[in-house]
């Protein structure tokens, strides 16, 4: 049982206050930008994912997890296929549940 | 849902040795005086909330988490380290807040198969029982399912913050409904609305159904205003108000009872009077 290595749910608003550390979110993909991909974050803010995607084509929508290298970006280490339809309204609440006052249950 | 249809108690367990006691049923059968209401069924929780969980008193084969016995627990991450034996399959679970280590007793060919579809970097739905083994905590597997609509992570994750929240401790000592809780925990969600919507009716609690009422009064004020005379359907209601259906009956059966709403065209389609 290990409990060492969490990665936190973020939004576009939330990354800023979790830089360095480990993440995770799920982006609408936008497109790629110099060998990385840009994307919407939950709460429909740009967010920049660096690292290596799989070999496999992206849907539209991705959950990344790794490391928040900024205010607006992430060094991903796994990255997930999430589909064409994903409802990031409730993912985007969850984020901030999960930050807020239910965080005990999370990290 | 799965849990009733495809398990089988007996299988499951002979295999890996563990008695099911009266308190590991799935279903909600009547809870032996020793044990109090407390034991939910299947609850859902995160890696974190597991490491927390202490050990129920002498029953070594139950759990404490946020002071309410648990022991039937369902999780949802992703399958790291999947090995398989002749007797089980053993995988590591990690789902954000932490990883467990889960153990599958394969007797049955439905085990097999069902653990032959999980792979390694896959999301899956565990369900299964908490057990320590050499002062580890781990989850006995009876069900393993890959996640195919990603809805369900986020409703799993909110799931677990709303059984937090019916935790009988919280609310002073009022008792819980163990029924509402277990139906809302094994149903993936397809429609993100319906998350919400369970969030928001623990607000309408406090008040009573008065608030609802009144919700729903209002828009069907608001309906008869523009003109729609077939007033509105129930759908349409739990819809706009983002509440779930069963407080939207109740209050339209008090409303209707004050004589403030009637039904039109038929026993769905209700109107301000």
């Amino acid at each position: 049982m290990d409990t060492s290595k969490p990665a936190i749910f973020v939004n576009g608003a939330l990354l800023p206050m979790h830089v360095r550390k480990r993440v995770r979110t799920v982006i609408q993909v936008v497109g790629a930008d110099r060998g990385a991909i840009v994307g919407k974050s939950p709460d429909d803010l740009q967010l920049v994912v660096k690292g290596s995607p799989p070999s496999a084509p992206l849907s539209n929508f991705v959950e990344v997890i790794g490391i928040a290298d900024s205010e607006k970006s992430i060094q991903a280490e796994i990255w997930t296929n999430f589909g064409e339809v994903f409802d990031t309204h409730s993912y985007n609440q969850l984020c901030q549940l999960a930050n807020g006052e239910y965080q005990h249950l999370f990290l | 849902m799965f849990s009733s249809s495809q398990f089988d108690a007996t299988s499951a367990f002979s295999g890996g040795g563990f008695m099911p006691s009266q308190s590991t049923q799935l279903t909600d059968s009547t809870p032996s005086p020793a044990k109090s209401r407390n034991s939910l069924g299947v609850v859902p929780v995160t890696v974190k909330q597991i490491s927390q969980a202490s050990q129920s008193g002498d029953e070594k084969s139950s759990f404490v988490i946020n002071g309410v016995d648990v022991t039937n627990v369902t999780v949802v991450g992703m399958v790291f380290d999947k090995a398989e034996k002749s007797t089980d399959v053993s995988f590591l679970i990690d789902d954000g807040t932490g990883r467990i280590g889960c153990r599958r007793w394969v007797t049955e060919n439905f085990d097999k198969l069902e653990m032959e579809a999980v792979q390694d970097g896959m999301y899956v739905r565990v369900i299964g029982h908490l057990r320590v083994f050499q002062d580890v905590k781990q989850l006995v597997a009876f069900s393993v399912r890959p996640v195919t609509n990603f809805d369900e992570i986020t409703f799993h994750f909110i799931d677990c913050i709303h059984s937090h929240l019916q935790n009988p401790k919280l609310q002073g000592g009022a008792s819980t409904h163990p029924h509402m809780v277990e139906s809302s925990m094994n149903t993936p969600v397809q429609n993100g609305q319906t998350i919400t919507s369970n969030l928001m009716s623990k607000q309408f609690d406090v008040d009573g159904l008065r608030d609802c009422d009144q919700l729903v009064l209002d828009r069907l004020q608001q309906s008869s205003s523009i003109g729609q005379e077939k007033g509105m359907h129930m759908d349409e209601l739990c819809q706009q108000l983002k509440l779930p259906m069963e407080k939207i009956r109740e209050s339209i059966r008090s409303l209707e009872d004050e004589g403030l709403i009637y039904s039109t065209i038929d026993e769905f389609h209700y109107k301000a009077t």
